[in-house]
């Protein structure tokens, strides 16, 4: 497939980070790199997303704000508060912007399950926001699970009506990019080739293909023990974790090769199951997360 | 003459919060602080197997997740009646340590610092008032390490992943402890990360906060509140190195006495949500979301103790266990949050020093057909509690309270107001039309209403809710 990054091999740790992290830094050198406005929304949902983008590192926050984009907008971390920092979302509607989202947009009472801000005295929803500024933007990114379909915020019953952010936008394109929460280098990753080279081949979900190709059970450094069925009978085993409940052969995402928090560890590398946080479905498809009774006779399937 | 100010979003939290205060004379004379966001995880958990209430419900907060972790586990300690190993227990609490200090970390730099010293590096960073009073280098120094400690912050959840799988939302700590076996490289990993943290903390971080300290010390006037002061315990009762930090204690009006769980009750009267008339089993009733409600203001309900509202989190850590006695304000509580993060690595090195390689805590877990139990204790931001219920080996009852919801409680039927409102009363307003004194004492508390408002809890008709 063109513009797709194979072999697999190459994606291990840091890999992909860095070759747009270099390339993004050559081109701002070399002013191919033009400095776009983001506008970081916080929907219905924990604020997790932000807290893990924090914990980028090549490329970390500080180059993200100096080098990649102009960031107009993030409840978390911008020091104006009140009508100023409303009013600082407003005015950036004016110009072009990209817009990333986090968390549901809640629909019950109309929006009023999350306000995000007081505009023109009167309460702004995650909603009319979500709607608003998704209308005008020129590239929109759907951050976590949350986002992307709904996610624990939506999780049965879903009692404050949440959805993903395409089902208030159901004509516009966006980046999807689940995960509970993402991985910095799959958000820093995307908008990083969005600056340099406009929107990353995605697959029929809307998932960048560079970091969503490939099954976890695929690369998976205990796909071994699954083959030879040998299987953990408790967390803390060092072998297959299919029989507690692994989400690993449904969820595709680089984990297995990726890691997280400096590439240090990841779940499976925990000695528990994938829960398929970056599944779509998450996390009602994917419960219960952790079993240890999967070795039932199943039947009618 | 009177004016009501509203600032929404109050930014540089988790979560999204509006505050509502009245001005006369320049003076705070009536505050109401307003959490803007419901989930409903309560709800959500009826049903779900209780194994996975471990996983699920540190999705409620981003920035404190793996607290909830830990509660959780608790909870169906009790419930299942276990008893972890001390080994689990000390892998267990290290993860708690390592949230603690990104927690802490991020809270003073990237929340606390722009509301005390101008950032001129990006536009990210304007602010409406100009109450910046720092010498330009010293403001400048403070600003370069608003940038130097994503590094650290960042090596903190680094730590947490080595024993924990992942962050945020960790995998690692489950009941018996955590997942993973201790190992000379994984120690190693994280006593080379702390090592760096610990002198980050002691070279920038607590010399950062008394030099802001020194050029607002008006602050130490403002936003002290009721001075109720209450701990689950944190980093205590272990086996053979009995308490690091804390006992669960209280304190009102100055006299300390040992915590008890029964006195705790969670009023409705001014939250949005209605109750329901039955009430055979009162812990077993669910209240429904009812944002028509009379009088009500908020989706964060009012737990008291004793009939009163409490102050949690590092200034009441550390007055109640005796190492800090300079006073209850705004600017004490942020000296304690930074003072404890040094204090939390040196637990953390006595834990690691406690470690035996390969000791695996886990074992085959089997679900009681019924039962209850409960988890609490002192996290990040102050005293956490989960309670939950098994029916049929499923969830039939979980209730949380967190800490942001003792802070930012509405008033109740009693006529207190809420922790963080009643410390803003008397404040001295300077600019009314930019006022950044509100801001600052509000996020002193270190707000999360992530979790505050994601709770769901039930209620009956006099609308006192006793918790268990």
């Amino acid at each position: 497939m063109e513009g797709q990054i194979l072999p697999p091999e190459s994606l291990t740790n840091e890999a992909i980070a860095e070759r747009l992290t270099s390339t993004a830094l050559e081109s701002l050198k070399k002013r191919m790199i033009k400095k776009k406005p983001l506008i970081y929304l916080e929907l219905n949902g924990c604020s997790g997303n932000i807290i893990s983008l924090l914990n980028g590192q090549n490329p970390d926050f500080e180059y993200m704000l100096n080098s990649m984009v102009d960031l107009k907008y993030s409840n978390s971390l911008m020091a104006a508060e009140g009508e100023q920092a409303i009013d600082k979302l407003i005015n950036a509607m004016d110009g072009e912007y990209i817009l990333a989202v986090e968390g549901a947009v809640a629909l019950k009472n109309n929006g009023l399950y999350n306000i995000i801000g007081n505009w023109d005295g009167k309460p702004l929803t995650g909603l009319q926001a979500a709607k608003m500024l998704g209308e005008r933007a020129s590239h929109i990114l759907a951050v976590g699970a949350c986002a992307t379909h709904g996610g624990v915020s939506a999780a049965k019953p879903n009692p404050s009506q949440s959805v993903g952010l395409q089902r208030v936008l159901p004509d516009k394109n966006m980046i999807k990019l689940p995960g509970c929460p993402v991985h910095p280098d799959w958000f820093l990753g995307t908008l990083a080739h969005l600056l340099l080279y406009g929107e990353p081949e995605t697959d029929n979900l809307d998932r960048p293909l560079m970091f969503y190709s490939t099954l976890i059970h695929d690369r998976c450094p205990r796909r071994p023990f699954f083959d030879r069925g040998i299987f953990a009978e408790k967390l803390g085993d060092k072998t297959c974790l299919f029989k507690l409940g692994c989400r690993g052969p449904v969820t595709r995402v680089d984990c297995p090769t990726r890691q997280w928090n400096g590439h240090v560890n990841w779940p499976i590398g925990d000695n528990t199951p994938c829960i398929g946080c970056a599944q779509f479905g998450f996390p009602d498809a994917m419960a219960p997360f952790i079993s240890y009774d999967t070795t039932r006779v199943v039947k009618n399937e | 003459m009177s004016k009501r100010i509203v600032i929404n979003p109050l930014t540089r939290i988790s979560g999204f919060m509006e505050i509502d205060v009245t001005i006369d004379q320049n003076q705070v004379v009536d505050a109401k602080t307003k959490g803007n966001l419901f989930r409903g995880f309560e709800q959500m958990l009826v049903g779900r197997s209780p194994f996975d209430a471990v996983y699920f419900t540190q999705r409620i907060c981003g920035i404190c997740s793996a607290a909830h972790s830990m509660a959780s586990s608790h909870a169906l300690e009790d419930a299942l009646n276990i008893e972890p190993m001390e080994q689990g227990n000390y892998l267990r609490d290290i993860i708690h340590c390592c949230e603690f200090l990104q927690n802490h970390i991020r809270h003073f730099y990237q929340y606390t610092v722009p509301d005390f010293v101008k950032i001129e590096q990006n536009s990210l960073f304007q602010t409406d008032h100009d109450d910046f009073r720092l010498p330009k280098n010293m403001n400048d120094r403070i600003s370069q390490h608003y940038f130097d400690s994503l590094k650290f912050s960042r090596l903190a959840h680094q730590m947490l992943a080595v024993l924990g799988g992942k962050a945020p939302h960790n995998h690692g700590v489950f009941i018996g402890g955590i997942t993973t076996q201790a190992t000379a490289e994984k120690v190693v990993h994280i006593d080379s990360i702390l090592v760096r943290i610990a002198r980050f903390i002691d070279e920038k971080m607590i010399p950062d906060v008394y030099d802001i300290a020194h050029f607002y010390e008006d602050y130490f006037r403002m936003g002290g509140g009721y001075g109720n002061l209450l701990t689950y315990g944190a980093f205590n009762h272990y086996k053979e190195l009995g308490t690091l930090y804390v006992d669960p204690l209280v304190s009102t009006m100055g006299s300390v006495e040992t915590f008890d769980e029964s006195k705790i009750q969670e009023k409705i009267d001014y939250a949005y949500f209605k109750s329901i008339t039955n009430s055979n089993q009162p812990n077993e009733e669910v209240t429904e979301p009812d944002m028509d409600k009379e009088k009500a203001y908020s989706w964060v309900k009012a737990p008291r103790y004793k009939g009163l509202p409490f102050e949690v989190g590092p200034l009441a850590r550390l007055i109640l266990s005796g190492a800090y006695n300079n006073g209850i304000s705004a600017m004490d509580r942020t000296i304690a949050r930074v003072l404890e993060t040094k204090k939390i690595t040196e637990i953390m090195k006595i834990l690691l020093q406690q470690l035996i390689p390969g000791v695996n805590v886990q074992k085959k877990y089997e679900l009681p057909a019924s039962s209850s139990g409960r988890g609490l204790l002192d996290t990040t931001r102050g005293a956490l509690g989960h309670w939950l219920k098994i029916r049929d080996k499923k969830i039939s009852f979980y209730q949380i309270i967190t800490p942001s919801t003792w802070d930012f409680s509405t008033r109740d039927d009693q006529g207190y107001r809420g922790t963080a409102e009643e410390a803003l009363i008397g404040t001295p307003i300077q600019n009314p039309d930019k006022p950044a004194e509100i801001g600052r004492i509000l996020r002193s508390f270190d707000p999360c209403m992530s979790c505050a408002t994601h709770v769901y809890s039930p209620g009956k008709q006099v609308k006192t809710i006793k918790v268990f």
